[in-house]
């Protein structure tokens, strides 16, 4: 596959379909975000998939993931006129369809180069839909979602649940890890560090208003790729919350994002009468 | 709770009332001397639609036992589409409270005209004995001891 992107990269780049490629690069052996042109060519025989490597790979299931799309966003917005590849695992891909539908990148300027999950990854991500659409390598797309976490919460009573909530949430160290790997979280000015809305000076972060804050914002924007999860230090179940507003966006609009072209996130449609109202 | 308990308790509950029907509904409760729980503090915003998320998060997080959003019938919206978004925005925020623990009856979202002051003083009563019934919200009752200390840097 890596050969494969190889080739692939380099004719984008040769033809000036794009003016760069955002991909991963390995260097001492661990794989790390970078910008492929057309005038460094050296750098493309290093290019990366994100496979750990050696020994690693022998332990851990995985790839080394970063938030690709995020970064991407960052490189465009500096050059609005220039046009980008991106590599997209099945989750960056979402999160590219999903920057669109929020207009944070120009469909027209980006072109994606999927690759495909293997199967025993996509259970190790619990992957809703491992093979990307754009994949330069086709193979089906088997879902992977073990529903059980959420399960586990919509069971509990409602006095268990708050509990449950207050031991997970109450070991935060308010690192905004979760808000930092987000690729979706593109604002300029964050609402958590509004000291009017979220207090500041306190840890644990202040329960629950700094993650329903958090929660309320992934709504018409959350594609489930999971990088929160990684990047939380103290192992909270964040990526529960944030499936649950993905489940409950889908089953009140039928609106998912990232999974679908085009199309607004509900509360971007005002008065279109698309909701019952009761 | 024991039933002394219940009785004792007095819900404090935030209404967020639209300037153009809610809360000129809520002025009108008070014209026609009508007689309802005192337990609501009305606050006005210019919409319905004004009230961010955040706001009833805030007022959930500051100890609210209950949060009311109330603003102009569907179609008599004074920015004739705020209200299709409240509609939007409280149906999702109600699950998603409950998915923390926080019953959804706990946030009610009521459409309240400028002629319905009768309908002001209801949903008063109504909502009142409802979040009696519930009890204090649990937020209240969060204590972290010595898990809790200030940071200067977050």
């Amino acid at each position: 596959m890596r050969e494969l992107l190889k080739t692939r990269v380099a004719e984008m780049l040769r033809e000036g379909r794009v003016d760069g490629v955002v991909g991963l690069i390995e260097s001492h052996g661990e794989p790390l975000p970078y910008l492929f042109t057309a005038d460094d060519t050296a750098a493309l025989e290093r290019i990366s998939t994100g496979e750990l490597q050696g020994r690693l790979a022998e332990l851990i299931p995985g790839v080394v993931r970063y938030p690709l799309g995020k970064i991407l966003t960052a490189v465009a917005r500096k050059h609005p006129d220039k046009r980008f590849g991106v590599m997209c695992r099945a989750c960056d891909e979402r999160v590219v369809f999903g920057l669109f539908q929020n207009l944070q990148l120009d469909p027209d300027k980006v072109e994606i180069l999927g690759l495909p999950c293997k199967e025993e990854l996509a259970r190790a991500c619990s992957c809703p839909a491992p093979a990307p659409r754009s994949a330069i390598v086709d193979q089906p797309s088997r879902e992977a979602w073990d529903r059980a976490d959420l399960e586990r919460i919509d069971a509990m009573a409602l006095d268990e649940r708050f509990a449950f909530w207050v031991e997970e949430l109450g070991r935060c160290i308010k690192c905004y890890g979760c808000r930092n790997a987000c690729p979706v979280c593109f604002c300029d000015v964050c609402t958590l560090q509004d000291d009017g809305l979220v207090k500041k000076g306190e840890i644990p972060a202040e329960l629950p208003a700094f993650q329903l804050t958090r929660a309320w914002h992934m709504v018409g924007r959350c594609v489930d790729c999971g990088l929160c999860q990684e990047a939380c230090p103290m192992d909270i179940p964040i990526r529960t919350i944030y499936r649950k507003v993905r489940s409950i966006v889908g089953e009140l609009f039928d609106y998912f994002p990232g999974e679908r072209d085009g199309g607004k996130s509900p509360l971007e449609q005002l008065g279109d009468g698309s909701f019952p109202i009761q | 709770m024991s039933a002394e308990e219940t009785a004792r308790f007095e819900p404090r509950i935030v209404a967020f009332c639209c300037n153009w029907c809610s809360y000129a509904g809520a002025d009108l409760a008070g014209g026609m001397r009508l007689k309802y729980r005192p337990n609501l503090v009305p606050i006005r915003v210019m919409c319905s639609a004004r009230v961010a998320p955040q706001f009833i998060i805030r007022a959930f997080q500051e100890g609210a036992d209950g949060v009311l959003v109330a603003g102009c019938h569907i179609g008599d919206c004074h920015y004739v589409k705020g209200n299709f978004i409240t509609a939007k925005r409280v149906a999702i925020l109600r699950r998603l409270i409950e998915f923390m623990g926080i019953p959804r009856e706990r946030l009610r979202l009521e459409w309240i005209a400028a002629s319905e002051g009768d309908k002001y003083a209801r949903v008063a009563d109504a909502f009142t004995e409802e979040i009696r019934a519930l009890g204090p919200s649990p937020i209240k009752d969060i204590r972290f001891g010595e898990r809790s200390r200030s940071c200067a840097s977050c």
